[in-house]
């Protein structure tokens, strides 16, 4: 593992001498197997120290209770899980937490609390994937059927519409943050008489906070489909449209008989890879509201890994566990077409 | 009376709508036009509306006395705020990090990435479609996944091997460092511009890297004097969308700098964190704050969107 170090870095700097000469013969001579797994390693040695070993660690500790390092961890088994799902593990979660000053926020989520913080955190996450990836959806097509007429000003509006995907989730955060704030924002009054969130105490509100962070995400979001989705419709051929003219089909029709079914594949694709993004969520949580408002599956590994380490290890491969079954779908998807 | 005679315009309208091809070419246009200014004036209005909130001054924001639905700051324009971001706290230092970062992890990234492109592009070898569907589900877990013994490791704990108890080795104590930061980034954004990079590099004829070989460089020297510097957009395209994806990095920017101080490292997250948490009710100052730091990448993406557009859909639609 760390065998290729040594040899690699002083040779590399000495150029010409003995050593270099020799690597780079030896190089040379390799089969083209060889080679390709030689440049891998940097690759591998990255991905297995910061992603594989911590996967497989992470199963392991969900094992144990007690901070490993300092102490004896105690094997407990699948006994986290059980409390995760059984509700044991709620008085870890969440609590009564101060937020400006005298507001109190119980950790409850009453909306979906069945029994246990988790099924709720599963059902946060769950809803503001599949809410916050159909509007985006919805409004990334619009956004790209714009991008794919030809206007005066075409690249300036590109521009626009790129923008709140390229910002900072801390600074998106903020913004959503700063508009329902009860001091500093004008969205609360302009939309709680409508009925829309909360009058009072919105960013502590679960439903209203969740909905919040939902338009945020969409607002961000929106122009990662549309890129994605004007991708693909950029690759029909415009000679259909012609023919379609020709036929007498109107707008509409074309776009239900040519565009939509040639951009379905590129839909797909996209759907399933915002999914497992938005699957992620917790920064955006972080800042615009508070993990015990709106709790999703990675706010919950944050607030306890320094506390419950085990349960936060168990909390995390649930996650990963859900995230897998998303992937397995793409993984699937792309062996179909002959990845 | 009058809605009757709209009522026949309405009509007259309509029927021209369907009978009249210029009044219906007309009609698109019209809605074309509508539906643009929508999409405009969702997606920018937030950051005018965090300008209005930075050049209010902070007593009359406090007062709450927004005259809607015109958003408009609040008397005499306070442009002040955009220095007093600096005073507060050392706001520059947490973007200066923010830039190290990136930069360093960019580097990092575009170097490996380079070598696995060309292997994934141009290299026909046993095992090639196993590993990059290996590495495309690994960038699929969350960040959430790896959190727990990354940091255990990062705070000085033991490096061990899972489920063996076998100790490897006892780790430097990484967090508050530049170090903990790039090496979580390193791994997260390796994949995207690995399938970038793939894409690019396979599309450089044999004949030219053939040509090189002949003149007596080697493979590695091929690469990186003649296949690299030909898919020069390419690398930019990477190198892009690495930077832009570490400067908005929110997870591991707020776990592994431990007090969001600037000292330790703690990137532009920390500095709009130290704001919310600490100057509570400055909000002219996170409003200016945040506008700082969205400039860099608002600059990026005026430059740079050709770059930006043909790699997110090169490398999210391959992936």
């Amino acid at each position: 593992m760390s065998a290729e170090e040594p040899q690699g870095s002083p040779a590399r700097e000495s150029r010409r001498s003995g050593p270099h000469v020799t690597l780079v013969r030896w190089m040379e001579n390799l089969g083209e197997t060889g080679f390709a797994y030689l440049l891998l390693t940097p690759v591998f040695l990255l991905l297995g120290a910061v992603a594989l070993y911590p996967l497989i660690r992470t199963f392991e500790l969900s094992l144990y209770t007690g901070i490993v390092g300092t102490g004896d961890p105690e094997w407990v088994g699948f006994q986290h899980y059980v409390d995760l799902f059984t509700g044991q593990a709620d008085r870890l979660f969440g609590g009564p937490r101060f937020l400006w000053g005298e507001v109190v926020v119980d950790g409850s989520f009453p909306f979906v609390h069945v029994e246990g913080l988790l099924r709720s955190a599963l059902a946060v996450t769950l809803i503001f994937t599949g809410v916050s990836v159909f509007f985006e959806t919805l409004i990334g097509l619009g956004q790209a059927l714009v991008l794919d007429q030809d206007f005066y000003g075409r690249r300036w509006v590109r521009v626009a519409i790129i923008i709140p995907w390229a910002i900072p989730i801390v600074i998106q955060g903020m913004i959503f943050h700063l508009m329902f704030h009860p001091s500093a924002g004008f969205a609360t009054q302009v939309l709680a008489p409508l009925g829309v969130v909360a009058a009072r105490n919105t960013l502590n509100d679960p439903s209203s906070a969740l909905l919040i962070v939902i338009v945020a995400d969409i607002w961000k979001t929106s122009a990662f489909m549309a890129l994605l989705i004007l991708a693909g419709l950029q690759s029909i051929d415009r000679s259909l449209y012609d023919v379609a003219k020709v036929a007498g089909a109107t707008r509409w029709q074309q776009f239900r008989m040519i565009t939509f079914p040639l951009i379905l594949p590129t839909l797909g694709v996209a759907i399933l890879f915002r999914t497992i993004q938005a699957m992620r969520i917790y920064g955006l949580i972080d800042i615009t509201s508070d993990c015990t408002v709106v709790p999703s599956l990675s706010c919950m590994v944050v607030s306890t890994f320094i506390t419950a380490r085990g349960l936060s290890a168990a909390v995390a491969f649930v996650t990963a566990g859900v995230i897998a079954i998303a992937v397995a779908g793409v993984i699937y998807q792309q062996y179909r077409e002959g990845f | 009376m009058s809605s009757e005679s709209s009522d026949g315009a309405l009509a007259r309208w309509t029927q021209g709508v369907i009978h009249d091809d210029e009044q219906r070419k007309r009609l698109y246009r019209a809605l074309f036009y509508i539906v643009t200014v929508f999409f405009l004036v969702t997606t920018l209005f937030p950051f005018y509306w965090l300008l209005v909130l930075a050049l209010t001054p902070s007593r009359l924001i406090l007062g709450g006395e927004w005259d809607l639905p015109l958003l408009r700051p609040q008397g005499q324009a306070n442009w002040a705020a955009f220095g007093d971001v600096f005073q507060q706290i050392p706001f520059h230092l947490y973007v200066f990090n923010s830039f190290v970062l990136a930069i360093v992890t960019t580097i990092i990234v575009l170097f490996i990435a380079s070598l696995a492109g060309y292997v994934f592009g141009r290299l026909e070898f046993p095992g090639r479609g196993a590993l990059m569907l290996g590495i495309l589900a690994i960038s699929y877990f969350p960040p959430a996944a790896f959190l727990v013994p990354l940091f255990d490791a990062f705070t000085g704990n033991a490096v061990a091997v899972p489920f063996l108890g076998v100790e490897l080795f006892q780790a430097p104590r990484l967090v508050n460092t530049p170090t903990a930061m790039v090496l979580p980034f390193s791994a997260l954004f390796l994949p995207l511009a690995i399938f970038i990079l793939t894409t690019f590099y396979s599309q450089i004829p044999d004949g030219l890297e053939d040509a090189a070989r002949v003149e007596g460089t080697t493979r590695l020297g091929a690469l990186f004097r003649v296949i690299i510097p030909l898919s020069a957009p390419g690398v930019a395209t990477a190198a892009v969308l690495t930077f832009i994806a570490v400067y908005n990095e929110y997870f591991f920017s707020s776990i592994m700098a431990l007090d969001n101080q600037a000292a330790q490292w703690s990137p532009l997250v920390g500095g709009i964190l130290s704001y919310q948490s600490q100057y509570t009710t400055d909000f002219h100052l996170m409003a200016a704050a945040s506008i700082i730091g969205v400039l860099p990448v608002v600059i990026l993406v005026v430059v740079a969107q050709e770059r930006i557009v043909s790699g997110l859909t090169a490398g999210a639609l391959k992936e």
